[in-house]
């Protein structure tokens, strides 16, 4: 087993370095210049000022240069500097990412808290009133718009009902507990500061709830394919004729081989809930990563794409380490 | 085979699902910020632009604002006035004896938020750091030579062009006054090599040290900046404990905000969210009038475009655009129109002038135009913009409008969109092969910047090789002292290029604020930097 993840995280380190390779061509494919864009009108039009700047950044070398600069720099532990925060990459992504690792993580243990035993329900009360609300509520989870689903959310729980607080990770007049993690709920609890801890508990709310939507639906929907298949087998056949509670059967024997899919799926989504939050975080003004990447992509800032194009892969190459590891937890017979 | 397996209850369900909804109820928050909000101004508004703090380094649209409350100039704008200059750290100014430059007195007694005295080598040491630095703000006092100490509260501006406007363009959050010893001691340098040797940034994005009415407290980048109250203040006990400046990206989450009144004011909202606000009795719209304008710049490059080449063609398109439509029907009315590069409130442009001398739409007069140019059917051209909106109008849509308009006298105008980033590569670089819609504001209320850019590189972009009679008038007005003879020339000026039809500018921005009736004085102003903070009141306080 240990060589095995070591031969993985070599692997995966290879495959990083490849998604960084692709990313830097394809960017560099697009005809305009990031320096002009963050320049304002007269500094623009300022062939000195443009060249300063283009050198500042490496830009005026030539594209395979660039690159070695970057592998360079990446060995050393340094991502370079954002053109368009003019900050080092390494601490924007630290300043932005505990954001999006809080709710990205709370929403998919909502996810998961919710739609594994509402898949496990469908299936075994298949075709109950139970299983028509599971495929509602997955259906409207996969199909709603995340920017539609934020604002509605938003709208009715915090402007209607009034009884979630607004956009943004704390109050407006609240100040953000003493950074250790970056994450409020931890960080808050640190301190000892309930108040502030209860205050970023209740901004979590809406925002991950819109966020695991999608997500959800996913869960409970293969929970439930998979226990459907899982129920078929004979071993469930046997349990039951031992005589075995119901309850143990499900729980016992069906779940864990059910599970496998569902961890798989799991793994992934968590991944893409990581990288993949533009519009939540857009709506509820949520100072994370995916607006940072969105920035980033749309004023070229070669710096930072590659910084996060890296995180990225590493985020995806791990969770599938991980869950390729938790195979073998689930089922001892894929250890060789 | 459903049936037997009856281990989940009804109850134990509706527990489960109830997780969900339970979390929420336990999420209420609780008013326990309620007496600190009395004393605290909450801005919302979206200041993901904002990379800086630096005075020395502005370059962004809201950063300004945070800058002008932590800080003050030699001279202010005070909102609505836009053509003359107010005491700030300065009493008085005159030029100096031989007439080279400006002599500055300064305020007595002014205070730097530490609570040390503000001195003349703060005063030089600032503006020597600007124009060392190099970055962006440099630029636009290029033509200062030297800052000289005369004695302990007067101070000299020498410039190499003495003629050249200098007072509006120090008016400027750029060109503050910071304390020297704080600012050394966090890393900043004033010296020649200050481009490499100034280290500041990271303390100067969450501290400040200047003579501001509010002192930066915090930034936390895409959340929030932090002022709180300076009590030195030279103007007054600012009237708020706190200021947050609170980033909120979304129009709609603002107006919801403002609604429950967890902001006091609101200024990114687009015309349907502020018609939503015209009933509610706590929150008033505050205008303002901006100095900021959208535009088409059509290239005249005949090996881009052999009609476009034309002056009589261009002229066409412009007498075919329905400016009073894209205000009324697109904007609601919320903006004006000048005639050309000079926005209304200006030296020589206002609305009846704009009117006089402006393009308007006038179908038969452009048919008439477009024969004379030698194409009485028409003829195609591009027109480029990016993904972005002003007002809540998009690019997108003023295009359609455009080609619409353009369509009724046989012009073909096809649309191109494209990212910002290209935008900008192909406009600033003069590749644009037709029309390119954007937007512009300059860094301080001053006429010759404005114009400067039309005749030097705007003209460029457009491949327009502007005639020796125009680039003169513009220095002549920008250097003439009498007020009256300077309004004239810049009408005059503006009838030049209006004729020469490069440039249209569509419309001037008046930006509806949402200000909650708890805000008593919000004064808004077009100078640069939005919001004069240090005179916001509370009501009944």
């Amino acid at each position: 087993m240990p060589r095995y993840i070591l031969s993985r995280l070599a692997l995966a380190f290879v495959m990083a370095l490849l998604a960084t390779l692709v990313i830097f061509l394809l960017a560099n494919t697009v005809p305009g210049d990031p320096v002009l864009a963050q320049l304002g009108d007269l500094a623009a039009s300022n062939k000195e000022f443009v060249a300063e700047w283009r050198a500042k950044w490496g830009l005026d070398l030539p594209l395979w240069q660039r690159y070695v600069i970057f592998l360079q720099r990446l060995f050393q532990g340094d991502l370079g500097i954002s053109i368009s925060s003019q900050r080092p990459v390494l601490q924007d992504i630290r300043d932005f990412a505990p954001a999006t690792l809080e709710l990205a993580s709370i929403a998919f243990l909502l996810a998961l808290a919710v739609g594994i035993p509402l898949g496990i329900m469908a299936a075994v009360r298949r075709d109950s009133w139970i299983d028509h609300l599971a495929r509602l509520i997955s259906l409207i989870g996969v199909s709603s718009p995340t920017f539609w689903l934020a604002f509605i959310m938003l709208a009715f729980f915090y402007g209607g009902l009034q009884i979630a607080p607004g956009p943004g990770r704390i109050d407006a007049i609240a100040l953000p507990p003493p950074s250790v993690t970056g994450l409020y709920l931890i960080d808050s609890a640190l301190a000892g500061d309930w108040a502030t801890f209860h205050d970023a508990a209740a901004h979590l709310i809406l925002p991950s709830i819109v966020l695991a939507a999608a997500t959800l639906g996913l869960i409970t929907r293969t929970t439930r394919a998979s226990m459907l298949e899982s129920m078929q087998q004979d071993y469930v056949r046997v349990a039951r004729a031992k005589g075995i509670r119901e309850r143990r059967i499900v729980i016992g024997h069906i779940l864990p081989n059910a599970l496998i899919p569902v961890v798989t799926l799991g793994g992934l989504a968590y991944a893409n809930l990581l990288t993949g939050a533009v519009l939540t975080e857009t709506i509820f003004s949520w100072p994370g990563l995916g607006r940072y990447t969105f920035r980033s992509a749309v004023s070229l800032d070669f710096p930072a794409i590659m910084g996060i194009t890296l995180i990225v892969a590493v985020v995806y190459l791990i969770i599938n380490l991980l869950i390729d590891i938790s195979y073998a937890l689930l089922d001892p017979r894929v250890v060789r | 085979m459903t049936d037997r397996l009856g281990w989940i209850d009804r109850r134990r369900l509706v527990q489960l699902l109830g997780a969900g909804g339970g979390a929420i109820a336990a999420g209420l928050p609780a008013q326990v910020f309620a007496q600190a909000r009395k004393n605290t101004l909450v801005l919302g508004i979206d200041i993901s632009d904002t990379i800086t703090l630096d005075p020395a380094r502005l370059a962004q649209y809201t950063s300004p604002m945070t800058v002008s409350a932590a800080y003050d100039s030699l001279v202010t704008m005070k909102p609505g006035e836009y053509i003359n200059v107010a005491p700030s750290l300065a009493t008085k100014w005159a030029r100096t004896p031989d007439g080279k430059g400006w002599r500055f007195t300064l305020r007595d007694g002014v205070k730097f938020s530490t609570g040390n005295v503000m001195t003349v080598e703060d005063v030089k040491w600032s503006f020597d750091r600007v124009i060392n630095l190099g970055d962006q703000p440099s630029q636009y006092i290029a033509h200062v030579d030297r800052v000289e100490i005369v004695d302990k509260s007067t101070i000299d501006i020498i410039l190499k062009q003495p003629a050249e406007p200098l007072l509006t363009i120090i008016a400027a959050p750029e060109f503050v006054v910071l304390e020297r010893k704080v600012a050394e001691a966090n890393g900043a340098t004033a010296a020649k090599d200050a481009k490499t040797a100034d280290k500041a940034a990271a303390w100067i994005n969450s501290n400040s040290c200047g003579t501001g009415a509010y002192r930066i407290a915090a930034w936390e980048r895409n959340q929030q900046i932090q002022l709180v109250r300076n009590e030195h203040y030279w103007g007054g006990k600012p009237p708020f404990e706190r200021i947050v400046i609170r980033h909120i990206s979304d129009g709609a989450a603002q107006l919801l905000a403002v609604r429950r009144g967890d902001i006091d004011a609101a200024f990114n909202l687009i015309p349907e969210q502020i018609a939503a606000l015209k009933t509610e009795p706590n929150v008033r719209l505050a205008p303002l009038a901006s100095l900021d304008f959208v535009y088409m710049a059509l290239t005249q490059e005949p090996e881009f475009n052999k009609a476009l080449a034309v002056k009589e063609a261009r002229q066409a398109i412009g007498y075919a655009i329905d400016y009073d439509g894209i205000v009324k029907s697109m904007l609601g009315g919320a903006a004006l129109r000048p005639a050309h590069y000079l926005p209304i409130g200006v030296s020589g442009s206002t609305e009846e002038i704009a009117r006089q001398i402006g393009f308007k739409q006038d179908l038969a007069k452009a048919k008439e135009l477009l024969a004379k140019a030698g194409f009485p059917n028409g003829f195609e051209f591009e027109i480029i913009y990016g993904n972005a909106a002003v007002q809540g109008v998009t690019y997108q849509d003023l295009g359609l409008k455009i080609q619409s308009d353009v369509a009724r006298v046989g012009i073909k105008a096809n649309l191109r969109p494209v990212d910002q980033v290209n935008l900008r590569t192909e406009y600033t670089t003069g590749k644009a092969k037709g029309g390119v819609l954007t937007f512009w504001n300059p860094p301080a209320v001053e006429n010759q910047l404005w114009a400067a850019a039309v005749v030097q590189r705007v003209a460029k972009r457009v491949h327009w090789d502007p005639p020796e009679n125009i680039v003169k008038l513009v220095s002549q007005a920008a250097t003439e002292t009498d007020a009256k003879k300077q309004h004239d020339l810049w009408v005059e000026w503006q009838k030049l290029v209006v004729d020469q039809a490069n440039h249209f500018v569509l419309f001037q921005p008046v930006y509806q604020i949402a200000v909650r009736n708890t805000i008593k004085d919000f004064p808004l102003t077009a100078a640069g930097w939005m919001l004069d903070l240090h005179g916001v009141t509370p009501a009944g306080g």
